[in-house]
């Protein structure tokens, strides 16, 4: 069985926001809730890297351990859901969550928080594939369709790869190999202080 | 470009100089990421800010803003004094070389460092990785054009690659970004006040072939204008057409300009905004042609506004040119939604209403194909011919079967094109030309030679010196009858030449020799009809270095340039800086878009970019007492003022300032929201950056020094 993974190649991330876009005008996500961010280190100086995040689908989800509804469940290829309909928006999993992956809506004057919304994948929720009811809690559901998620199909450097983590680990690889030392890997020259 | 962004991918070193690409052309970096990563291409970015492509540069080199000629003649004496030029090249394929040489003498390393604040030792070594990382390909924007110096500087881009024997290579090439997927197709339609399409000029000729092409009568043409004279005139530029209106400047023109039609055209990218907003007052009509109504629309109060709401890309078809010179099929996605039109319906409302379509609209039956099909018999200078529309249709269909590398179909229905077929393609079974300049391949496989456009021989009035401008002996495309240089072909048919033979028979007469319709010369160095026959640093108009502006002086002031008196000499004043003591430079970021109309006006970009701010360096900020958050106020020396927040970043040095130049809707705390239509104002507004832009213009192309002015900084 595939395990979804995402991994954002930082050498490749350009601090474009497309994924960000891409992941809210294609599941209509309101302003304000952000399922994926670009987040930039050293802005302005050298060693600046930008990195795009948002859940990291962990395999052992501490979300999912502090759900006091069992809202929060993962699927057999790793995918982290959560089911909207129990949810009851306390917060735990936002304390829980070392990434600030869960998301609640805003708005509320008396700080109500509402079910909980994150990233899905693109694969969108416990209720039926392409159902009315799906798509309006979740958004699409591209996995169902055989589809990446909007975010890494449309990364204009292909920075932000998703999908099965072999396949995903197999590019990386391969980028890291022809890399050689002249980007980011310990090779001769470095080792010998020669740069 | 030269190249393509694919070929990018066997760039063995790049340079970007006035280009930020990652802001404004994202999906290149695919490729120039790639040539870092498995080619272990040095990236070396050139800018006055630390962008978000310096980032991902191996050497980063802060310059100072107009001083680009300087630094890169810089290059090319340090590349000459220490031997490396392409001794073959340059003896085969340039001309003008020795003159050149000259000029370039005179800028050392560290003469260069004191005009452009780049450490000597720093030009010696971006000298070093160019000339041995070769093939380079060199990028420049809009940092590079918009000075007014912008055509030296960019000729001295050309002339750099031209010593390293960079041209018409794979991996090389002087490559120029254009914003979005039709910016290079308006630029050859010559959407410009100097031309018509396809870059025929204002010539008799050039009117007269493009009668031929319409099938209009030239007396017609003729009578459209006040007298004949004004035909070869050039009109008033996007640059100052405002100056046209408000009749303030001395003019040489009929008329001062009355009505305007703004298609697509956001006016806060114009600098001096506050004059186009009193223009835009004055207009007796504007018509205001876009998806969403621009800043234009909002700023002019008179009742003469006509606002027609065009379909976005996604509600129309037709044939797009993208900056790789690679035509495309764009395809209607749906159908124009509430009372939007698509550009085609309004222009032929239009033509029927003023009464013109039966003499030029005749041609065009089937829209959009007939525009493309007019588009391939008329634009024979840079080979519009060979991409009919259904050549273009069946590449979109074939997209699998283009390779990412070269470009060229392997098999399949367009086995051995090139995806899109990059102008020049000649004929209709021509390939198209990937690479300009190329002559490792044969005409008809998309190889070419140097265009002979400026004569046979020239004797340089610098040195006395005669030199022939055709290409050397034995140096030609493989398969030329003639081999060495030849003039470009004419009187193929009589009377005609291969730009003005509508039968083709001239190209095709070249191309069967193996040769190319416009000849086999050499690229100059030397260009006799510039003011500056060798590009050469001058100070920018709005010098912070009053001590060079003695050694480096502008131009005399140009009368009737583009119809308005345009002030060199005497608007360069020494003593500015001490009033404004700061640089001030603008350019893009990647959520927004030129004017911003269409962009502002998404709920998701504006979230990510919310709010018009300046940049400025942690140091100058401290020195001002301007802390995080705070609002600044910045003049320009034209007394013009905007009110935006500080962004406190190391991007900027000390004595830069940098506007984004996107937003519009508010000015100095007044704001234009109520005058929208109802519902149609952006979600995002801010003060114009291209209010306190400053006065200048390139002396050749008019166009907007934008990018080194100087300016005034205040806490608000």
């Amino acid at each position: 069985m595939a395990r979804m993974r995402f991994l954002c190649d930082t050498e490749r991330c350009i601090d474009c926001s497309g994924c960000v876009v891409a992941c809210k005008e294609g599941n209509h996500v309101p302003v304000g809730v952000n399922r994926r961010r670009v987040i930039t280190m050293k802005q302005g100086e050298p060693g600046e890297k930008s990195i795009s995040v948002a859940c990291m689908h962990c395999s052992d989800a501490p979300c999912i351990a502090v759900c006091p509804v069992d809202a929060i469940y993962q699927r057999e290829d790793g995918i982290v859901l959560v089911s909207k309909k129990t949810c009851i928006g306390c917060g735990y999993c936002f304390m829980a969550c070392p990434f600030g992956a869960p998301q609640f809506p805003k708005g509320n004057v008396f700080g109500a928080r509402g079910a909980m919304d994150k990233c899905t994948f693109c694969a969108g929720g416990p209720e039926e594939n392409f159902s009315k009811d799906e798509k309006q809690l979740y958004g699409q559901n591209r996995i169902a369709e055989g589809k990446p998620p909007l975010c890494s199909a449309m990364c204009a450097t292909k920075a932000l790869l998703a999908g099965d983590a072999d396949i995903v680990a197999d590019v990386y690889r391969t980028r890291v190999f022809e890399r050689g030392s002249g980007v980011n890997a310990w090779g001769w020259s470095r080792a010998y202080k020669k740069d | 470009m030269t190249n393509s962004l694919n070929d990018i991918r066997h760039a063995k070193s790049m340079i970007f100089i006035g280009s930020n690409a990652t802001e404004a052309h994202p999906v290149s970096m695919q490729h120039i990421l790639h040539a870092k990563e498995v080619n272990n291409a040095p990236i070396i970015v050139v800018d006055p800010r630390f962008t978000k492509l310096a980032a991902k540069a191996t050497e980063f080199v802060r310059i100072r803003p107009g001083s680009d000629a300087a630094f890169i003649m810089g290059l090319i004496n340090e590349i000459i004094s220490k031997g490396w030029e392409d001794k073959e090249f340059i003896r085969t394929r340039v001309a003008g070389y020795e003159e050149m040489v000259e000029v370039a003498r005179h800028y050392t390393p560290e003469v260069v460092e004191d005009i452009t604040g780049i450490p000597a030792a720093q030009t010696r070594q971006v000298a070093e990785i160019l000339a041995k990382n070769r093939p380079t390909s060199l990028t420049w924007c809009m940092g590079g054009t918009q000075h007014h110096i912008g055509s030296s500087i960019t000729r001295s881009f050309c002339i750099l690659q031209l010593v390293l024997g960079n041209m018409g290579k794979s991996g090389g090439g002087t490559n120029i970004f254009r914003g979005h997927d039709n910016v290079q197709g308006a630029t050859d339609m010559c959407v410009l006040a100097d031309n018509l399409p396809g870059y025929y000029g204002l010539s008799d000729g050039a009117w007269q072939h493009w009668c031929r092409v319409w099938d209009v009568d030239y007396d017609s043409i003729v009578s459209r204008f006040p007298a004949k004279e004004w035909m070869g005139k050039k009109g008033f530029s996007l640059a100052r057409w405002y100056e046209g209106v408000l009749n303030e400047e001395e003019l040489e023109t009929p008329t001062p300009v009355k009505a305007m039609i703004q298609w697509g055209c956001g006016s806060n990218s114009n600098s001096q905004y506050n004059r186009v907003v009193k223009a835009l007052n004055k207009l007796e009509l504007l018509v205001i042609v876009d998806p969403f109504p621009t800043i234009a629309a909002a700023v002019t109060k008179t009742d003469n506004v006509y606002l027609l709401p065009s379909a976005s890309q996604y509600e129309t078809s037709g044939s797009v040119t993208s900056t790789s010179r690679q035509i495309q099929w764009r395809y209607k996605v749906v159908d124009p939604v509430y009372d939007s039109k698509d550009d085609y319906q309004i222009m032929e409302l239009l033509v029927n209403k003023l009464g013109f379509a039966d003499e030029y609209y005749k041609n065009i039956k089937e829209v959009p194909e007939d525009i493309t099909r007019e588009i391939n018999k008329g634009m024979l200078t840079i080979g519009y011919n060979g991409q009919t529309p259904e050549r273009i249709k069946k590449h979109m269909e074939n997209w699998h079967t283009f390779d990412i590398d070269d470009l060229q179909a392997k098999g399949g229905p367009c086995d051995g094109d090139y995806y899109g077929m990059p102008w020049p393609c000649w004929t209709e079974e021509h390939p198209g030309t990937p690479i300009l300049y190329d002559i490792s391949k044969s005409v008809k496989e998309g190889g070419l030679p140097f265009r002979n456009r400026f004569g046979d021989v020239t004797t340089y009035v610098m040195t006395g010196r005669e030199e022939g401008q055709l290409a050397a002996k034995g140096v030609c495309n493989p398969g030329s009858e003639v081999q060495g240089g030849y003039p470009e072909f004419k009187d193929v048919v009589p009377g005609t030449n291969w730009k003005t033979d509508l039968s083709q028979k001239t190209i095709k007469t070249a191309i069967d020799k193996g040769m190319a319709p416009f000849g086999n010369a050499r690229a100059r160095c030397v260009v006799w009809n510039f003011p500056d026959q060798v590009p050469i640093h001058r100070e920018p108009l709005h010098s912070p270095r009053p001590d060079l502006v003695a050694k480096y002086p502008t131009y005399e002031d140009k009368p009737n340039h583009f119809r308005v008196n345009t002030r060199y000499k005497s608007e360069q004043k020494t003593d500015l800086v001490k009033d404004y003591p700061y640089v001030i430079t603008t350019g893009r970021m990647v959520e927004h878009m030129g004017g911003g109309a269409e962009t502002r006006s998404s709920k998701y970009l504006s979230e990510l970019q919310p709010e018009m701010y300046a940049e400025i360096n942690p140091r100058l900020a401290n020195n001002l007492g301007i802390r995080k958050g705070d609002m600044m106020i910045i003049e320009s020396p034209e007394g013009s003022k905007i009110k935006v927040k500080a962004f406190i970043t190391p991007r900027v040095d000390e004595k830069t300032i940098f506007l984004p130049f996107h937003f519009a809707g508010t000015l100095m705390g007044e704001s234009y929201l109520q005058d929208y239509p109802e519902g149609h104002a952006p979600y995002v507004v801010g003060d114009p950056g291209n209010v306190v832009t400053n006065y200048g213009y390139d002396i050749i192309t008019q166009i907007q020094a934008t990018k080194d002015g100087l300016c005034k900084v205040t806490r608000a």
